[in-house]
């Protein structure tokens, strides 16, 4: 069976900087994987290449098998790869529940006509999507915030929220961009409880992470940056212990997370 | 199209741009620091053409007199424009620019209303043509263009060497840095403001005795200052000059080959590449 | 708004031309084209961009037909979906070249379409030159030509009625509600991510306003009898914008109430000239300056601030 995910040889160069180069790995099905460097290693680079958001300049990438280089982000989307970002971004001028609403949009038909005339079966259609929304908020424990505005929710619950809206596409491929950052201790323990247990369930996760505590306890294995090269590739647990990473976070705090 | 007349419109062509540039300028710093783009802006140049007549023409002022009075109404009326309507629409970018559109249409109707439509006339102060290998320029046209791009240079040393310049660029490049520095932004937003309606009202003063005047010389001028300043780069001083410089010869070169009207398009189709090629402008920051 | 209401409104349209003075009837078509044109251009506002020449479509449709009925001999009936089409075929060619651009470098793309869409038809004495094109003929109906106001007015009618309801319709879809998405340069890269294709959204919602811009366009010109450069200028885009932010831009009815009520005030105050512009800009400035939330926000600030029982 093939990965989800094949990064094969990806460089990407800005002007002249390379920022990635000839980075390859592969992440098998069920898997959750911690993409992990100190700041500037090309972790974002990476994810926006896999995301369909900025191509890369050389090197391949495959989903289950298929040439999935040089997509777009929303045909991704549509193959069934889904993403949060670094930077807390949601539809801020909507409920948490329309959130998740559009975050469904790949299972949506369209049906403007439909729509237009208001046929009841077109507002069984609606009717339904909002019951796997409200799942989908049940399952990360936010289904109380259903009707508040996204923009006033506090950080803790915003966070919650941009994975459900990732989730709500039922990806077969999930990126989270340091889902735990800015969280308290409690906030992110729940966070990443529910990433390693229901959310992984559900699809092959990849996440960009700075804390190692968080990489040690959760994720089963890490690919770790440096300069834009892999530098260690293997399990979680034995991050700490590779004199290469030492060497890369040398003095860096975060070691001791 | 002969050398000769191509010459011509070249020359014509940069007179025109220079005093483009002059209205243009004053958008550009508008919209650096406060991030408008003030579509009132052509009424003020209307403003200061009329203002030409009115002080110059009717009420006999010495031209000083004249210059002076304008440049003192243009910062009293920026200044009142600025402290009571954009600063109470800072960061509503739709508001904003409806609102400039407000302003111009109430300067715009008040002037039809007491103006009328009957076009008005300022007599030639420098009467005469300069003439170099057969290329013959107006002499007030050369002296306005001149006088432009002294203004220009001025503008320049007041962004580039003086401390309200250099807290303008401050601001420009991130607001909050500077806000927490100390800078005084509202001020520097109202100076902003002034300087750019100064530049404007004696760019339209500078037109009087070339062109007929009415209340609707306004709109071409800030559609061709639009245009410039796009295709130079919202808030790029030198950005500005240059697209200036390059859509006074496109039109006069353009206008000689096929015609005004045509000419007006094609000036347009430039921005519209321009916005969608590197939308950013030529000179403008990604 | 209930079903009950929109029956009775529709029911007070179609009785007004019986009642009506040929004046008011004038007024109320008038008022028919302007509320269409803010409706579609309220559709674009929705989606955080600012169509500044918006009138460029309505002189898209308005020349198609015209072309179309003088010069080459069409019939004035199709003429009117011909001006649409042609409106909803340059909608999409420049939404897909523009919208990617934001908030001003938007408008002001949108300003110079419709300054060069006015600056092309003066161009060319073939459309018309600077004087326009007179003697644009009606539709026929049963032979006779829809000559007078009590009879144009259904055809205006229907196109308004139709565009509208649509309009309205568009955004309780599951497209329009996606429309919201892309308010703006954040918010659009996370719809991308779910699967939301921003880009082709966006160009088609473009296009169905300008289609229905496009079409009313085509019957505005017929009721003037004339086309020139200036009817469908940036005055006319301004305008559509001043009815739309005086009205309120929180919801559907805010622009077309403001729509309604400045077209029917400026009817009264056309003979004047320059007061009409004034009067508009005045109103505009103080909306804008201590009524942000637009006519349609009244009713609310008003109960908020004598605190009666809701």
């Amino acid at each position: 069976m093939n990965p989800v995910l094949e990064v094969r040889g990806v460089s990407k160069r800005f002007g002249g900087l390379a920022a990635l180069s000839e980075v390859s790995f592969e992440v098998a099905r069920g898997e959750l994987l911690a993409l992990v460097g100190p700041n500037g290693a090309g972790k974002s680079t990476l994810f926006n290449t896999i995301a369909g958001v900025a191509p890369p300049t050389a090197g391949r990438i495959l989903l289950e098998g298929t040439d999935v280089t040089g997509k777009s982000s929303h045909a991704l989307a549509r193959l069934g790869v889904a993403r949060t970002f670094q930077l807390v971004t949601l539809f801020r001028e909507l409920t948490v529940l329309e959130n998740v609403v559009q975050g469904l949009h790949r299972h949506t038909r369209l049906a403007v006509l439909d729509g237009l005339l208001g046929l009841p079966r077109y507002r069984e259609d609606t009717r339904r999507l909002a019951e796997r929304a409200e799942g989908v908020l049940a399952l990360l424990g936010i289904a109380a915030h259903r009707h508040e505005r996204a923009d006033a929710l506090p950080l803790g619950i915003a966070k919650l929220l941009t994975v459900a809206i990732a989730l709500a596409t039922e990806p077969r491929l999930l990126l989270l961009d340091e889902p735990a950052a800015g969280l308290s201790h409690d906030e992110a323990t729940r966070m990443m409880d529910l990433v390693a247990g229901e959310v992984r369930k559900r699809c092959t996760v990849v996440l960009v992470e700075h804390n190692m505590r968080i990489v040690g306890n959760y994720c089963d294995r890490a690919v770790v940056l440096q300069f834009g090269r892999k530098i260690y590739d293997g399990a979680a647990a034995g991050l700490v212990h590779d004199p290469a990473v030492v060497d890369a976070y040398l003095g860096v705090a975060e070691m001791d997370g | 199209m002969t050398p000769l007349l191509l010459a011509q419109g070249l020359a014509i062509g940069l007179v025109n741009g220079a005093l483009y540039i002059l209205t243009a300028l004053g958008l550009t710093l508008i919209y650096g620091i406060l991030h408008i783009v003030n579509f009132a802006h052509g009424e003020i140049y209307m403003l200061g053409a009329m203002a030409v007549y009115v002080f110059f023409v009717v009420l006999q002022w010495p031209l000083g007199a004249a210059l002076a009075a304008i440049v003192l109404l243009a910062a009293l009326l920026g200044l009142a424009i600025e402290r009571g309507v954009f600063r109470n629409l800072r960061g509503q970018w739709m508001q904003l620019l409806v609102a400039s559109v407000g302003i111009s249409l109430i300067i715009q109707s008040l002037s039809w209303i007491a103006f009328g439509a009957q076009e008005k006339n300022v007599p030639s102060v420098l009467p005469g043509v300069v003439a170099l290998a057969g290329v013959r320029v107006p002499i007030e046209r050369l002296a306005a263009a001149g006088v432009a791009l002294v203004l220009v240079a001025a503008l320049y040393w007041v962004v580039y060497r003086t401390r309200t310049g250099l807290a303008m660029r401050a601001i420009e490049e991130d607001e909050e840095t500077a806000r927490m520095l100390g800078v005084n932004a509202d001020r520097v937003a109202a100076v902003a403001v002034a300087l750019g309606f100064i530049l404007a009202g004696l760019g339209g003063a500078f037109v009087a005795p070339i062109y007929s005047l009415n209340p609707g010389m306004g709109l071409e001028a800030i559609l061709m200052s639009f245009i410039i300043i796009i295709i130079g780069g919202l808030g790029s001083i030198t950005g500005t000059v240059l697209a200036g410089l390059a859509i006074g010869v496109l039109q006069s070169i353009g206008a000689l080959a096929l015609g005004a009207e045509a000419a007006h398009v094609l000036v347009f189709a430039a921005m519209i590449a321009v916005l969608i090629l590197r939308p950013q402008g030529l000179l403008g920051r990604g | 708004m209930t079903v009950a209401r929109v029956a009775a409104l529709l029911l007070a349209l179609i009785v007004l031309p019986f009642v009506a003075t040929p004046y008011a009837l004038h007024v109320a078509i008038v008022v028919l084209f302007n509320v269409t044109y803010t409706a579609a251009l309220y559709a674009v506002l929705r989606m955080g961009y600012l169509s500044l020449g918006h009138a460029g479509f309505i002189a898209l449709g308005a020349y198609t037909c015209v072309i179309l009925s003088v010069r080459l001999g069409v019939s004035p009936w199709l003429g009117i979906p011909a001006g649409g089409l042609v409106a909803g075929l340059f909608a999409w060619g420049l939404g897909a070249l523009t919208l990617r651009l934001r908030g001003i470098y938007f408008a002001l793309a949108i300003f110079a379409f419709g300054e060069i869409v006015t600056a092309f038809f003066r161009a060319f004495d073939w459309f018309g030159g600077p004087a326009g094109i007179p003697g644009v003929p009606r539709p026929a109906f049963l032979g006779t030509p829809l000559a007078s106001h009590f009879a144009f007015y259904w055809p205006v009618l229907v196109v308004a009625v139709l565009g509208i309801a649509i309009l309205y319709r568009l955004q309780y879809t599951r497209f329009g509600a996606a429309l919201l998405t892309l308010k703006t340069a954040e918010s659009e890269r996370l719809a991308e991510s779910v699967g939301i294709p921003a880009a082709r959204y966006k160009t088609a919602n473009f296009v169905v306003s300008c289609v229905i811009t496009g079409t009313m366009g085509t019957l505005h010109a017929q009721y003037l009898l004339f086309v020139n450069p200036q009817v469908f200028g940036s005055t006319m885009s301004t305008d559509l914008l001043i009815y739309a932010m005086v009205g309120g831009l929180a919801g559907f009815w805010g622009p077309i109430l403001g729509a309604g009520l400045l077209t029917a005030l400026g009817e009264q105050l056309f003979s004047v000239g320059y007061w009409k512009t004034l009067v508009y800009a005045a109103i505009l400035m103080v909306v804008i300056m201590v009524l942000p939330g637009g006519l349609a926000d009244l009713p609310r600030r008003l109960r908020a601030h004598f605190g009666a029982p809701r």
